[in-house]
C-alpha cells in the first residue's frame, strides 16, 4: 500500500483534530534506586497492585510491592537507561495485551509486541494480563475431546476441553515433542492454540516455529516467546499473556488450547524476581506465594456455559460453549516429582503425563508412563469408540508391568502368563508413534482394536510398527468410508466392530507388511 | 530516602502527637527546622559524627548552639535522638512532621508552575479552583518556568496536574508515534 504525502498530512492532522487537548492529572514519583530491574520509587502513594508505570523513554514497568514509602517496581524490558532521580507516571492501567483473531499465526514476546518481523498487529482490542478466574456458576464440566492425535495419550491419558493436563519429565524426554503433536493436531479442528515459551533458547523456539510452519500449524497458532535473554520480568509474565489472548477465543465460545513450555522456567524467574524485591524466602527460596503463581494460572484454563458466553459477547454468540485447555510442562531434575513446583503443579492440574528418560532411551517414544500418568476428567470427554478400544491397552499393559520382570523366564511360564507378556510388549511396541505424525480417531481405532482382538500376537514384536503402518494406508484406500464415520461420528456399534473385523481379516491375507 | 522515612517516622509521630497535645504545633515546627538546619551545617556534621566526640559532648555542644531557640522539650527529644545516634533523621523527621501538620490543618502545599506571571485575578481563579479540586486548603507556592512555553503545571504531593503547552506537545508526541 502506497501512501502519497498528502494523504499522510491528512491523516497526521485527523490525528491532531482528534487529540484531547485536556489537562492530564496523575501521580508522580521518583526514582530512588535501581538494580538489576528492579527500580524503588518513592512517592506513587496512589499506584495500584500490578499497575503500569511510565519511565522515561516509553519505558514500562509493573508496580509490585507496595509499600509505606516507596513502590517496588520491576521494569519490563531494559533499564539500563533508567538513573535515580527520574521521575515516574502512574498510567492508571493495569498492565493489558493486545488479544484478537489478528494474533494468530504471529510470534510475539510478553508483551504482545509482534517479534516474526511480519509488521504491527491489527488489533483494537487489549486485556489486561492478570484476571480472574471463572466462578463456578459459569462453568461447565468437561465433556468434549482434544484429541492430541497421539495413540498412547488418546487411548490411555485422555484431555478433554477445558482441562488442565500436566506434561512432566526430565530433559531430554520428549516434553515439547508433545505439546508439537498436540498443535499440530488441531488443525482444520477450529480449536486456536498458544504456545508459551519461557526461558527457552531462541534456537529451541525458531525450531518450533519453523516446524509449525512446515506442518501448516502456524494459521491457528499464537507463539508468547520470553526467551532465557530476556528479564526475568517477561519471563515471569509470559504465560499470563498468553493466558488472556486464550481467554479471548474462550470467552467468544471458541475453543482454545495453551501450552506453558515451561512453568518450571517461570517459578525460577518469579524467584529472581522475589528475592530482588526482597521478599522473604521460603523452600528451595521460592518466594511464599508460588503454589498462587501457578493455581491462579491453571484456574483460568476452563470450560465456560453458553449463558456465560452469551453475556460476556453481549448476545452475539448463543448457544456455544467455550473452553480453554492448559498443557502447562514441567521439567524435573533426576526424576524427581517430590520437588516444590512439580508438586504444586501435580497438585494444581486434572492430571499428569508423566515421561521417563530411561523410557525414550529404550526407544518407547513417545515416552509415556503409562502407570504414573492419570487424567482425572479425561475420560468423561473421550471419543466413545477410543473409549471403548483403548481401556483393553491400559489393562494389557498394566498386567504386563506386573509381568515383565518374569519376561526372561518365557520357556518355564505358564501359557497365560506367556500370553500376557507377549500381549504386553506387543502393545508396548503399538504405543510408539513417530513425532510430527499425528493419528485420527479411526486410525487409532484400527490399530487398537487390531491389539484388542488378538491380531498382533501372530506378529514378530518388531513387525508391529510396519504392520500398523501397511494396515492404515490399507484402510485408507480400500475403506475410506468407514474411516471417514468413524471420524466423523466417534461411535462404536456392532456393525463398525464387524466392518473393522472384516476388514483386517482382508487384510491379513495380504501379507503386505 | 525512603529507608529513612521508615526510620524517621517514629520520631516525627511522636514529637506531632506531644505538640497536638500541647498545642504548640507551631513552635515544634520552627525548632524542628531549626534543628534540621544546624544538622545541616557541614562543621557541625563533621564533629557530631566523629566517633571520638562522646554522645554526653554532642548533646552538650547541641543544646549550647541552640540555646535560647529552643525549649525544654526540644531539648528532651534532641538528647534522645543523640542517644540513639539518629540525629541525622532531623531533616527527614521534619519533613514528615511538616506533612503530619498540614494534614491535621487540613490544608496542602502546592507548587504553581506557570510560563508566565499571574496578575491578581488569575491567582485567585486558580487557587479557588484547585481548593475545590483538591478539597482541601491550599498553600501556593508559585514559580515562573520559560520551559513550560504556556499554561499551568501543578504539584500537590504526588499529584501532578499538567495544564502545561509542553506536556501537551509531549504527549501529542507520544499520540502520532
Amino acid at each position: 500500500m502506497q501512501l502519497n504525502p498528502s494523504e499522510i498530512s491528512d491523516l497526521i492532522k485527523k490525528k491532531i483534530e482528534n487529540f484531547d487537548l485536556s489537562s492530564e492529572s496523575h501521580t508522580e514519583g521518583t526514582v530512588v534506586s535501581v538494580s538489576d530491574g528492579i527500580v524503588r520509587v518513592h512517592g506513587l502513594s496512589g499506584a495500584m497492585q500490578g499497575e503500569m508505570l511510565e519511565f522515561p523513554g516509553n519505558t514500562f514497568g509493573m508496580a509490585l510491592n507496595l509499600e509505606r514509602d516507596s513502590v517496588g517496581v520491576v521494569i519490563l524490558g531494559s533499564y539500563q537507561h533508567i538513573s535515580e532521580g527520574d521521575t515516574v507516571k502512574c498510567t492508571g492501567r493495569i498492565l493489558e495485551v493486545p488479544v484478537g483473531e489478528a494474533l494468530l499465526g504471529r510470534v510475539v514476546d510478553a508483551l504482545g509486541n509482534p517479534i516474526d518481523g511480519k509488521g504491527a498487529i491489527d488489533t483494537n482490542e487489549t486485556s489486561p494480563i492478570e484476571k480472574i478466574a471463572p466462578g463456578v456458576i459459569a462453568r461447565q464440566s468437561v465433556d468434549q475431546p482434544v484429541q492430541l492425535g497421539l495413540k498412547s495419550i488418546d487411548a490411555m491419558i485422555p484431555v478433554g476441553r477445558g482441562q488442565r493436563e500436566l506434561i512432566i519429565g526430565d530433559r531430554q524426554t520428549g516434553k515439547t515433542a508433545i505439546a508439537v503433536d498436540a498443535i499440530i493436531n488441531q488443525k482444520g479442528t477450529g480449536i486456536k492454540c498458544i504456545y508459551v515459551a519461557i526461558g527457552q533458547k531462541r534456537s529451541s523456539i525458531a525450531n518450533v516455529v519453523r516446524k509449525l510452519e512446515e506442518h501448516g500449524a502456524m494459521e491457528h497458532t499464537i507463539i508468547v516467546a520470553a526467551s532465557a535473554s530476556e528479564s526475568a520480568a517477561m519471563q515471569f509474565i509470559a504465560p499470563y499473556t498468553g493466558c488472556s489472548m486464550g481467554e479471548f477465543f474462550r470467552d467468544r465460545g471458541e475453543d482454545a488450547l495453551i501450552i506453558y513450555d515451561d512453568l518450571t522456567k517461570q517459578a525460577w524467574a518469579y524467584r529472581q524476581v522475589s528475592l530482588l524485591l526482597r521478599r522473604p524466602p521460603g523452600r528451595e527460596a521460592y518466594p511464599g506465594d508460588v503454589f498462587y503463581l501457578h493455581s491462579r494460572l491453571l484456574e483460568r484454563a476452563s470450560r465456560i456455559n453458553a449463558e456465560e458466553v452469551e453475556k460476556l459477547t453481549g448476545g452475539r454468540v448463543k448457544g456455544k460453549t467455550g473452553s480453554l485447555t492448559a498443557l502447562p510442562i514441567i521439567e524435573t531434575q533426576g526424576g524427581d516429582v517430590s520437588a516444590f513446583v512439580p508438586t504444586n503443579v501435580i497438585s494444581i492440574t486434572d492430571g499428569q503425563i508423566f515421561l521417563e528418560s530411561n523410557l525414550f532411551n529404550s526407544g518407547i517414544r513417545p515416552a509415556v508412563n503409562a502407570g504414573l500418568s492419570v487424567s482425572r476428567v479425561g475420560g468423561a470427554a473421550q471419543t466413545k469408540i477410543i473409549k471403548k478400544l483403548g481401556g483393553g491397552t491400559r489393562l494389557d499393559l498394566a498386567q504386563y508391568r506386573e509381568l515383565a520382570a518374569f519376561a526372561q523366564f518365557a520357556s518355564d511360564l505358564d501359557e497365560s502368563t506367556r500370553k500376557q507378556i507377549e500381549r504386553g510388549q506387543r502393545v508396548t511396541e503399538l504405543m510408539k508413534q513417530n513425532q510430527y505424525s499425528p493419528m485420527s480417531v479411526a486410525q487409532m481405532a484400527i490399530s487398537l482394536f487390531a491389539a484388542n482382538e488378538g491380531f498382533l500376537d501372530s506378529l514378530e514384536t518388531s513387525k508391529v510398527l510396519d504392520f500398523e503402518a501397511a494396515l492404515h494406508s490399507y484402510m485408507k484406500s480400500e475403506h475410506s468410508g468407514l474411516m471417514d464415520t468413524i471420524n466423523a461420528t466417534g461411535d462404536f456399534s456392532n456393525e463398525i466392530k464387524q466392518s473393522m473385523q472384516d476388514a483386517i481379516e482382508t487384510f491379513i491375507k495380504t501379507h503386505s507388511w | 530516602m525512603s529507608e529513612l522515612a521508615t526510620l524517621a517516622r517514629p520520631y516525627a509521630v511522636a514529637a506531632f502527637k506531644w505538640a497536638k497535645q500541647n498545642d504548640a504545633m507551631m513552635k515544634w515546627s520552627q525548632s524542628l527546622k531549626f534543628m534540621a538546619a544546624i544538622m545541616g551545617d557541614n562543621e557541625i556534621s563533621i564533629v557530631v559524627n566523629n566517633p571520638k566526640v562522646g554522645k554526653q559532648k554532642v548533646s552538650e555542644l547541641l543544646l549550647d548552639i541552640c540555646n535560647g531557640q529552643i525549649d525544654e522539650d526540644d531539648a528532651s527529644f534532641l538528647k534522645v535522638l543523640v542517644q540513639n545516634g539518629r540525629l541525622d533523621l532531623l531533616s527527614t523527621i521534619a519533613i514528615l512532621f511538616e506533612g503530619y501538620k498540614a494534614e491535621y490543618e487540613g490544608y496542602v502545599d502546592v507548587q504553581v508552575s506557570t510560563a508566565y506571571e499571574f496578575s491578581e485575578e488569575a491567582y485567585n481563579r486558580l487557587s479557588e479552583k484547585l481548593q475545590k479540586s483538591l478539597g482541601k486548603k491550599i498553600n501556593m507556592n508559585v514559580a515562573v518556568d520559560k520551559s513550560l512555553i504556556g499554561g499551568v503545571l501543578v504539584r500537590a504531593g504526588d499529584r501532578v496536574i499538567d495544564g502545561s503547552i509542553r506536556g501537551q506537545l509531549q504527549h501529542m508526541q507520544k499520540a502520532l508515534q
